[in-house]
């Protein structure tokens, strides 16, 4: 079901707080609390360390590819309170921007849809979350939604890039009017979506159903469907799915996906948004799927230590 | 500002907060549990303080002969609190029952104060209480008695302070008040002779301690030195020294909500609120205020239900340093487990070992792993999928089938397997009827029993008349009969046939209408078919009549395996495909399901591929792998009979096909299968990109090194380019692609290029479908070149016999349309215009050598780019025409 096709040694000296792969599934790029991001080549089953990216004063929280149709961009957050756009030139990976504005850990990093442009989205600990707008040469907008979350912003997600109605009868010749809009979760127990109206950001969407902070949030990418799914994981060990059916984007829904015995640090969808990856205190990866009757059934669970993974049992099932 | 005051009759030595509930009705705020001065333990609702009631004291007990110092709530039973005061008095209340508590044991001697009680963070039995004389003794309720006894062995610990270690249970720390031995101590019950580490950084007496239930190496202490320290007391280290003013605090706790948060209480009577995430200005202290006031006033992050009002502190006069935050990030903000998917089902897992709690034992050095796994979670799906391939590739479709016809477990599918198995066998219609239960020779048999029906077929195939009937007629003789007779006799052969209808001889009327000649006979068969009404005239009419139109459109649907039957036998190649086609739009579009699902079969038998696509999506759940599976399968084997049979165009993909091939890739490319996506990927889910769409369908016969000059074409082609990038997965794969081709050690052109490309294409995608679809007309005089060269390729690939003519010659055909675009636009230069019609006039009287000579001649003469597109095409064609000869 799951099989290791790769173990990368990444010989990161302290713990390791994300790992994401870039757009074509060949680098891998990791971040630690030893403060450095590394860049690992792992095509064809190998591992070659292409980077090692110093910069950061104090632990790494995570990571971002940008879409390859900027070049080779990465960027990455972390507790000092800075985040670092990092870019490939010519073969070296360097910083070309680093931003300073949050007063506290920036905990959470996401670019949007590549129809955007160049635009980061950062929570922060501060409660703030600031979005990075590349202007070209070099330049950068911020924009800033103070106090976005009460006591902190632990995570954002963008929205897929889609534009109201049919894709395909969009008239011709005519820029398509996107309506950008992304998901944060903070200790405020609160998931919250945020949309842009005339260039600014507002709250869309409080969604009410943790009762403990909220640890991370994802927007299932788009497969043509109407529903929009949020997967939003919590301090309270729950995993809730929310969906919205209409197209206003006002009536979310929630359904618990679980409840686990302990915090749930991270949620991630497959590509094809049908599989969620849930990732748990108990230091367990498991793989969740919705079945044909809407229930959501866990199919795998990775076992510790190993990276691998056997198939749930069905006692294991009852038991989670 | 404070929340609500009231002026209460005691003074109290100690102060916590109760059991709340957190379900709306019942104490949604708690309950205030106070020490008091004279012994009584009271207990407030805040709810009524906050309201402003008099009556706030939900109960209380005068139980302790002295002031009551400490107090502490029992964190796994919510209604146990333990009180201690003078004379080592220490109770345990059950709010629950509050009448009588319980004592932990008995008292321990000598008497003294009892200045802290703390209930274990692990073991819910287990407590401990400390004096100021440094003494500390644990607890066990369920035996009633004290376990042990800790005690430093100079004596001079004047406990202030002790508090459990939030995840080790046999693990405390007791702090001293005492200007002379300012220290905390950690103690772990299993090595009770001392203590296991003193933390000394505090240089006057130690006021109050409280450790972070959210992470254990998080230690406050405030003391008589005005400072506020934060250390690790597993290691002793001081991780933060908080900026305070030059007071004293006495208490020093932690929120229980937020674990970054913090309160001090000094004696100039401030509370301070700090948060150790730290900040950057001066303002932070009163905009951490701002922040709790706010989120206690709007959003409750008490979880009480209750909103609070905001809270205000006295404006800080001294100045304010920088707040850093903790060196060492709090554990409850460093995230030790992920997993994130990415392009081609694959998932990036990390862990981090939980750090060692156990002291003495050195943290191993661990190795700090990323883990890439392949995440299939469709094994049979892919399994199928392969087959599927395979026998694409090998080209052995018949055994396929015949494999898919073995293992079919119901019917219906078994049918539409044999169905597709035919298209690949010789004389298929006819074994059609045979799957439809119609075998020829049977129905000779039948035929030939002997009998009047059997000579009036007798009659009507052969026209004559054989002795042995006439001697029947002539000797069956009566009235009419004898008026038959007559009008034989004289040769008035329309009279007796008349007569004959009339009597309801048809069979005899049908003889002599065939005597009468041909003209006769089909006015007879007219009368005839009017006068007779079973449901087998109408089968009949249609074969004498040859109108299977007429048929296919009225017959009872409930008949449609003979309707079909009858098509099969009798219509004409060029009408078959129609009629089924018709046949199977009855079937759809009747309501009952059954019939809906069989006009599949009449689609395969018309080979319609868009239509089967679109019957089966109806009738099944298209959803799950597999059904898409079943679906693929069905459609790859009839396209691949349809090209092999009908020579149409390969390319035409229709919209709802291109969707679920689509799906169908991406389906693919998420379990791993890259390589296989790109083969079934079309290019663009509209009509438009055929051309593209077939070379991805085309990928399925080429060899890998194929692939890549396929690939190489799309990269210098833009419109391929722009096609290409459309689709998400088609980029990812193409990469993944020259991944496995060992070309992607350099990211070279191909990265980049699909960079800026995408970049323009997400401009012009949106306008692309429309102004392809909208194509203009070519111009009438024109027609004739794109007529002439499709029918010579169509008479190429008639008489072309090995595939890899046969694939040339498709290729020629998409590629020209390249030319036919041309025509439209009308940017043909006047020359190569009038070259093209004088090749056309050549190829019409079947001289392509002469053709040839013009190609040449419009090449040498025009400018390359222009022709350059088409011209080599032209070339290929009239090769291979002059080739075979057609």
């Amino acid at each position: 079901m799951v099989s290791v096709i790769n173990t990368v040694d990444t010989s990161h000296e302290d713990m390791i707080h994300d790992a994401q792969m870039d757009y074509y599934g060949t680098r891998l790029a990791t971040c630690s609390s030893d403060r450095s991001v590394k860049i690992f080549d792992v095509r064809n089953g190998g591992q070659i360390l292409i980077a090692d990216l110093r910069g950061h004063e104090g632990p790494v929280w995570q990571v971002a590819w940008a879409h390859p149709m900027y070049g080779n961009i990465l960027a990455s957050c972390s507790y000092d309170r800075k985040v670092i756009i990092w870019k490939e030139e010519n073969g070296t990976w360097e910083k070309t921007y680093e931003y300073t504005g949050h007063d506290s850990s920036v905990n959470s990093v996401c670019w949007a849809p590549h129809d955007y442009g160049l635009i980061l989205a950062c929570g922060s600990s501060d409660g703030a979350i600031s979005l990075l707008s590349y202007t070209g040469d070099g330049q950068w907008e911020v924009k800033k939604i103070s106090n976005a979350h009460t006591i902190g912003c632990n995570a954002v997600s963008w929205a897929p890039a889609v534009v109201p109605g049919s894709l395909i009868e969009q008239p011709s010749g005519q820029k398509p009017n996107y309506i950008k809009r992304f998901a944060s979760g903070g200790c405020d127990n609160l998931v919250k979506i945020w949309k842009e109206e005339d260039g600014q950001w507002k709250e869309e969407q409080k969604l009410e159903a943790h009762s403990d902070w909220v640890r991370d949030v994802a927007w299932a990418p788009s497969i043509g469907l109407p529903t929009s799914t949020i997967a939003s994981c919590s301090q309270d060990g729950r995993v809730f799915i929310w969906t919205c059916d209409d197209a206003s984007g006002n009536s979310w829904s929630p359904k618990l996906l679980h409840k686990f015995n302990d915090v749930v640090w991270h949620v991630s969808w497959s590509i094809t948004a049908n599989i969620l990856a849930v990732s748990g205190g108990d230091n367990k990866v498991t793989l969740w799927k919705e079945s044909v009757d809407g229930l959501w059934a866990c199919i795998s669970d990775v076992n510790k230590g190993q990276g691998g993974v056997s198939a749930v049992t069905e006692g294991q099932q009852n038991e989670q | 500002m404070a929340v609500a005051g009231g002026c209460l009759s005691c003074r109290y030595h100690k102060l916590i907060w109760g059991p709340h509930s957190m379900t709306a009705g019942e104490r949604v705020s708690g309950v205030l549990i106070a020490g008091g001065e004279n012994g009584n333990v009271i207990l407030y609702d805040p709810a009524k303080i906050i309201a402003g009631d008099t009556e706030v004291i939900i109960a209380q007990k005068d139980k302790h002969t002295g002031p009551v110092r400490a107090l502490d709530v029992n964190m796994f039973q919510t209604n146990l609190v333990a009180s201690g005061a003078n004379e080592s008095e220490i109770y345990i209340w059950d709010l629950n029952n509050f009448a009588t508590p319980m004592t932990p044991g008995v008292k321990t001697q000598p008497l003294e104060d009892i200045s802290c009680i703390a209930w274990n963070r692990q073991v819910q039995h287990i407590l401990a209480s400390a004096s100021p004389s440094g003494r500390a003794t644990v607890w066990d309720l369920r035996k009633n008695e004290p376990i042990i006894k800790v005690s430093d062995h100079n004596n001079r610990m004047h406990c202030s302070g002790l508090a459990w270690h939030p995840d080790v249970a046999t693990q405390m720390v007791l702090a001293s008040e005492d200007d002379r031995l300012p220290v905390i101590q950690m103690w772990d019950l299993r090595f009770a002779s001392s203590p296991l580490r003193v933390l000394e950084s505090h240089t006057r007496g130690i006021l109050a301690i409280a450790w972070s239930m959210a992470d254990s190496e998080l230690l406050l202490s405030c003391g008589k030195d005005a400072k506020i320290l934060c250390s690790n007391p597993n290691t002793g280290e001081v991780l933060y020294e908080l900026p305070t003013n030059t007071q004293w605090c006495f208490d020093i706790q932690w929120c229980p909500r937020n674990p970054a948060v913090l309160s001090a209480a000094s004696f100039d009577g401030r509370i301070s609120v700090y948060s150790i995430m730290g900040g950057s200005t001066d303002g932070l202290r009163q905009k951490q205020v701002d922040q709790l006031s706010s989120s206690f006033g709007n959003l409750d992050p008490f979880g009480t239900g209750q909103p609070l009002p905001p809270l205000q502190l006295p404006h800080q006069t001294a100045p304010q340093s920088v707040v850093l935050p903790l060196k060492k990030p709090p554990k409850w903000i460093r995230r030790p487990v992920g997993a994130s998917f990415s392009f081609g089902g694959k998932l990036v897992t990390f862990e981090n070992a939980k750090p060692q709690q156990q002291p003495g034992i050195e943290q191993q050095q661990q190795r700090h792993h990323v883990y890439v796994s392949q995440v299939v979670t469709e094994k049979e799906f892919l399994a199928r999928s392969n087959q599927l391939q395979e026998a694409v590739q090998s080209e052995g479709f018949i055994s396929y089938c015949q494999k898919k016809i073995d293992m079919a477990q119901a019917d219906f599918e078994k049918n539409v397997w044999a169905f597709l198995k035919v298209n690949f066998e010789e004389d298929s219609r006819a074994k059609y009827l045979e799957l439809l239960g119609y075998r020829k020779d049977d129905l000779r048999n039948k035929v030939n029993v002997p009998g009047s029906w059997a000579c009036v077929k007798c009659f009507a195939a052969g026209g004559c008349i054989c002795q042995r009937t006439i001697d029947v007629i002539i000797y069956m003789w009566d009235y009419v009969d004898g008026l038959i007779t007559q009008a034989l006799l004289t040769g008035n052969f329309e009279s007796a046939v008349d007569l004959c209808l009339h009597d309801n001889r048809m069979a005899d009327a049908i003889i002599l209408a065939i005597a009468g000649g041909q003209d006769l006979l089909s006015r007879t068969q007219e009368k005839y078919f009017v006068k007779m009404q079973s449901k087998i005239t109408r089968l009949i009419t249609a074969v004498v009549t040859k109108n299977w139109k007429e048929i296919v459109q009225s017959c009872d649907l409930q008949n449609w395996r003979e309707a079909l039957a009858a098509v099969l036998t009798y219509a004409r190649p060029d009408e078959f495909a129609a009629l089924c086609d018709l046949l199977g739009n009855r079937l759809e579009s009747e309501g009952d399901s059954l019939l809906q699902t069989q006009a599949c079969l009449c689609y395969i038998c018309a080979g319609n591929v868009e239509k089967l696509v679109a019957c089966w999506t109806k009738a099944q759940d298209g959803n799950s792998p597999l059904s898409l599976q079943d679906l693929i399968e069905k459609v790859v084997i009839l396209r691949k009979a349809v090209q092999l049979t009908q020579a149409v165009d390969p390319n035409a993909v229709g919209a709802l096909l291109a969707e679920k091939m689509s799906q169908y890739a991406n389906l693919l490319a998420a379990q791993g299968s890259i390589a296989a996506a790109l083969t079934f990927l079309p290019a663009s889910t509209n009509q438009v990109c055929g051309l593209w769409a077939s070379c991805f369908f085309a990928f399925f016969h080429f060899p890998l090194s194929h692939q890549l000059v396929l690939i190489g074409r799309l990269a210098w082609d833009p419109v391929g380019w722009e096609i290409c990038c459309t689709s998400e997965v088609l980029c990812r794969g193409l990469s993944a692609g020259f991944v496995q081709l060992g070309l992607g050690k350099k990211d070279g052109w191909w990265q980049s290029g699909l960079g800026s490309l995408t970049c323009s294409v997400s401009q012009h995608v949106q306008a692309l479908p429309t102004e392809k679809i909208t194509k203009k007309p070519i111009p009438e005089e024109h027609l004739i070149l794109k007529t002439t060269f499709e029918a010579l390729i169509q008479r190429c690939l008639l008489s072309a016999s090995d595939p890899v003519t046969k694939r040339k010659l498709d290729d020629a055909n998409k590629r020209l349309e390249c030319l036919y675009d041309k025509l439209r636009e009308q940017t043909l230069s006047p020359t190569i215009i009038s070259g093209l019609h004088n090749m056309v006039k050549s190829i019409e009287t079947r001289n392509y050598v002469e053709g040839l000579n013009i190609h040449t001649h419009i090449v040498s003469t025009s400018n390359f780019s222009e022709t350059s597109a088409f011209m080599p095409v032209l070339k290929v064609v009239l090769t291979q025409a002059n080739k075979l000869g057609v």
